[in-house]
């Protein structure tokens, strides 16, 4: 059994479209050089595969045709009579036929002229047979058309179809033209059928979707049946008859109280009675509806003993208006119901349902004493069943509001909020504060700290003391320092000599080894390392640096420079390893710079050879951009 | 009404592209973009006709020439429709200008004549057929040589190229034996005889070839080439003779070449 998707049924060409396709895909996807000097084999080949090619380009669309458009007997009855309502299954397979035969012709035209093939001795002869080959498929094509047009409609028209589901719970309205069905399901659902004053509106089958404890339920929506006898309808009521006849579902019968829709009670009594033999073993419930103009009550006695009559056969009939939305709920609840009840008892009957059965068992608690132990329902609950009741007072919301004061309406969310000061609702918050983000500084657990913090505040006191003792010691020390008369720039403390003698002493107290002459070295970033000659006269290459705090440098920028080498000095000891450093570095970027990379960050792959210039045929045309 | 799920999308039913165009409207530029995209039209017309190479040019430029020739046709019936023509029906059948008025029409012995002359001619053999004169067509071209023996040094056998017709009841030479070798794929069982009058074509039985132009040769093989006169099976068309017997069986001549199309054309003789 083949899934079928009505939806993904592929478009179907037409037949001039169909021939010009497949001819340019073969001209473009066969070699198109051949000579006349070439061996007879090859230019055979050449023009046997031409053939075969576009045999099989015709073969395969075309199967995929027929494979895509659904046989109407291998899907669900319901389908297949709407199909046959809609398309004529006559015609349908047709068509289909028709697709079949071509599909076999141009085979068999294809095999002979294979066959025939082999027998060219010359390339006129093999491109003659090749070209009668092609025209006559074509041809074949050419009479197609008829079916292909016809074929793309239906799949047009199919693909538009509702997804009903004939297994799955159903509610389906029926009745007159014009008397609120469509309304109906639009109160109900979510599907957004059309409603108009005049009859046949809803020309076909519409779905919509609900939910009720916790299921999915479909409504369908019908076109309007009117009273006479089977032959003499139309395709658009002959719709509604199939889903009527093949819908394992609910059946509303929905009638007009108030006679607006032209027919009066009596008729649609009538009609009721004329279509009973296909509610056979359906839950079936009539909704009298339009009962905002007119109520059961105001009816006269011979319409009021109709309904009395329904509700004596077991029939409930609930009056409601789609208008006022009264009853609408009840209708629901109902047929839902008595769906399902007739379900689980169809259900139960079957034998499926013993596997589950089975499988079940219910187990009750034995009396220990006498002790009532009754089911505990917490008091949420109860009151939450009581809101889902139906017709129960709703709280008033926002929306109530606004309808209500019109253009006056202002939405305030600040008045839901609990506060523990309840004048503080309406404040205005501002968003930084003394330079803070005060967002930044929320916190949903600030007064739980605040509490912590409370209890801690004994040892913090001490501790705030010593602080405070030390931020004000360190500020003293900043002013004095400041005070200090220093000549010319404020220079950092690294740009300072420091005496031999002091720092062996202070690193000395501290702890660290100072005997040796690399000890004070280590302290120096160029004492090793040779300082920039030509950068500095007064510099010059030591071996050592002497610590001589009386030898101030000529000028304070020699003194700095000399103090940071630059970064291809730091760490080289002489001019015979810095060529050697600076040939490594050449050396590394010879690499990079042939393949004109930015650096050695630069990975970049280009594409010397792109596709799309080199592939393919070459026509007129340069290569450079083709 | 909303659903438990969590992707609640807009199913399409029906004409709801035609539904929503009836309840919102168009876009507001739509009457704008679409009257300056018609307009745009003639333009990119041209400039593709112009632009496009190759054979999609070629193809193209065809369909167009049909168009236009189409186009013309229609504005000069439109034109015609405006003006006044000259009525042509009015002028009587057999109206003679005034200068061969003298002239007497043909007498009734030349009728007899001309019958007489026709009846010798058929007993003659000579048939008025719509192909006179076909090319002859050479041995080489008609007969392939198969070389045969230990060495395939002999060269006695040969083989048709042309298409043939061999009748129902033809069994094969023992293939040692046989000098002419007639491929089955070759072999065709019915052609296709338009008939002159008619103008239709049908699909008929071959009975037999009656003569090859090319050489007997060639007839007596059953060689089918352009300018063949065939024995058709005929009975499909229900032809009567003034007697009232059945015709079955007429000639017709072939029209194309059989070889290169793959079928066989033929026109009837009547």
């Amino acid at each position: 059994m083949a899934l079928y998707n009505f939806k993904k049924i592929m478009v179907v060409p037409t037949s001039k479209e169909f021939i010009d396709i497949t001819l340019s895909k073969t001209q473009r996807k066969t070699p198109t050089v051949i000579h006349k000097h070439y061996q007879i084999h090859r230019i055979r080949h050449f023009y046997m595969r031409k053939v075969k090619f576009t045999q099989q380009n015709y073969h395969d669309r075309l199967s995929q045709i027929l494979t895509d458009f659904p046989k109407l007997d291998d899907i669900h009855p319901f389908y297949a009579d709407l199909m046959n309502v809609l398309y004529d299954k006559d015609h349908y397979k047709l068509a289909l036929g028709q697709i079949n035969i071509a599909k076999n012709l141009i085979d068999n035209v294809s095999k002979d002229y294979v066959r025939l093939m082999k027998y060219g001795d010359s390339l006129y002869r093999c491109k003659q047979l090749k070209r009668a080959a092609l025209g006559r498929m074509c041809t074949i094509m050419k009479r197609q058309k008829q079916s292909l047009e016809y074929l793309e409609q239906v799949r047009q028209h199919l693909s538009r179809l509702p997804t009903i589901d004939p297994n799955t719970r159903t509610l389906l309205l029926c009745g007159y033209p014009n008397v609120g069905k469509s309304s109906f399901i639009n109160k109900v659902t979510r599907a957004d059928v059309e409603v108009q004053p005049y009859a046949f509106t809803t020309k076909s089958l519409f779905v919509g979707h609900m939910d009720y404890k916790y299921l999915r339920w479909q409504v369908v929506d019908t076109p309007g049946i009117l009273d006479h006898p089977l032959e003499e309808r139309n395709t658009i009521e002959m719709q509604a008859i199939t889903a009527l006849a093949h819908l394992r579902s609910a059946v509303l019968y929905v009638m007009d109280l108030s006679e607006q829709c032209g027919h009066t009670l009596k008729q649609q009594l009538e009609l009721f009675n004329n279509i009973r033999p296909l509610f056979a073993n359906k839950p079936l419930l009539v909704v009298a509806n339009k009962c905002d103009i007119k109520k059961i009550s105001e009816l006269t006695e011979e319409d009021k003993k109709i309904f009395a009559d329904l509700t004596a056969e077991d029939i409930p009939v609930i009056e409601t208006s789609t208008l006022t939305e009264e009853g609408v709920m009840m209708v629901k609840t109902e047929a839902c119901d008595k769906l399902l009840a007739a379900r689980v008892d169809s259900k139960m009957k079957g034998k499926k349902v013993h596997d589950v059965l089975n499988r079940l068992h219910l187990a009750m608690p034995a009396k220990r004493d006498d002790k009532p132990r009754p089911p505990f329902i917490p008091e949420g609950a109860k009151v939450g069943r009581k809101t889902m009741e139906v017709d129960a007072p709703k709280r008033k919301t926002e929306r109530d509001l606004e309808m209500e004061m019109g253009d006056d309406y202002v939405l305030d969310l600040q008045k839901y909020w609990d506060l523990m000061n309840q004048d503080e609702k309406h404040d205005v918050i501002p968003e930084i504060w003394e330079g803070h983000n005060i967002a930044d500084y929320i916190d949903p657990e600030i007064m739980k700290v605040k509490e912590e913090l409370k209890v801690k505040d004994e040892e913090m006191q001490e501790i705030r003391q010593l602080a405070k003792q030390i931020r004000e010691k360190r500020k003293m020390k900043i002013v004095c320092s400041k005070e200090k008369d220093v000549h010319g720039p404020r220079m950092p403390r690294t740009v300072k000599k420091v005496e031999r003698k002091t720092l062996e002493k202070e690193m000395g107290g501290l702890g660290l080894d100072m005997t040796g002459k690399d000890a004070v070295s280590r302290f120096s970033f160029s004492s090793h390392y040779a300082v920039n000659a030509r950068r500095s006269r007064s510099v010059t290459v030591l071996k050592k640096r002497k610590r001589e705090a009386s030898v101030a440098p000529t000028s304070r920028t020699r003194s700095q420079s000399a103090s940071r080498p630059p970064r291809d000095q730091s760490g080289v000891r002489d001019p015979k390893m810095a060529k050697k450093a600076k040939k490594l570095m050449k050396s590394q970027q010879k690499d990079m710079n042939r393949q004109g990379k930015k650096g050695e960050a630069d990975r970049h792959v280009f594409d010397l050879k792109p596709k799309h210039l080199f592939s393919g045929k070459r026509k007129s045309g340069t290569n450079d951009h083709r | 009404m909303w659903s438990l799920s969590r992707q609640t999308y807009f199913k399409p039913q029906n004409e709801h592209i035609e539904l929503h165009r009836k309840r919102h409207g168009q876009r507001l530029d739509h009457h704008e973009r679409k009257r300056k995209k018609e307009s745009r039209e003639a333009h990119e017309r041209s400039h593709k006709a112009r632009k496009m190479i190759g054979l999609k040019a070629k193809l193209y430029h065809k369909q167009r020439h049909s168009e236009k020739i189409q186009m013309k046709k229609t504005l000069k019936m439109h034109e015609q429709r405006k003006t006044k023509q000259k009525n042509d029906d009015k002028t009587p059948e057999g109206a003679v200008p005034a200068y061969l008025l003298d002239r007497e029409g043909q007498s009734r012995a030349k009728i007899l004549s001309n019958m007489i002359k026709q009846k010798r001619k058929e007993k003659a053999g000579k048939w008025e057929v719509p192909l006179p004169k076909v090319r002859a067509q050479g041995e080489t071209e008609v007969l392939k040589v198969i070389r045969t023996g230990k060495r395939q040094k002999k060269a006695w056998k040969r083989m048709v190229t042309k298409v043939c017709f061999v009748g129902d009841n033809f069994t094969r030479k023992p293939p040692k034996y046989e000098r002419f070798i007639r491929p089955m794929g070759l072999r065709f069982k019915k052609a296709h005889v338009t008939h002159p009058e008619l103008k239709a074509t049908f699909c008929l039985p071959i009975l037999g070839v009656k003569k090859n132009p090319s050489s007997p040769l060639y007839t007596t093989l059953g060689v089918i080439t352009k300018g063949t006169v065939i024995e058709v099976n005929v009975s499909e068309l229900g032809l009567v003779t003034q007697g009232g017997k059945v015709i079955w069986g007429k000639y017709a001549q072939v029209t194309n070449n059989p070889e290169n199309d793959g079928c066989i054309n033929a026109v009837l003789l009547v």
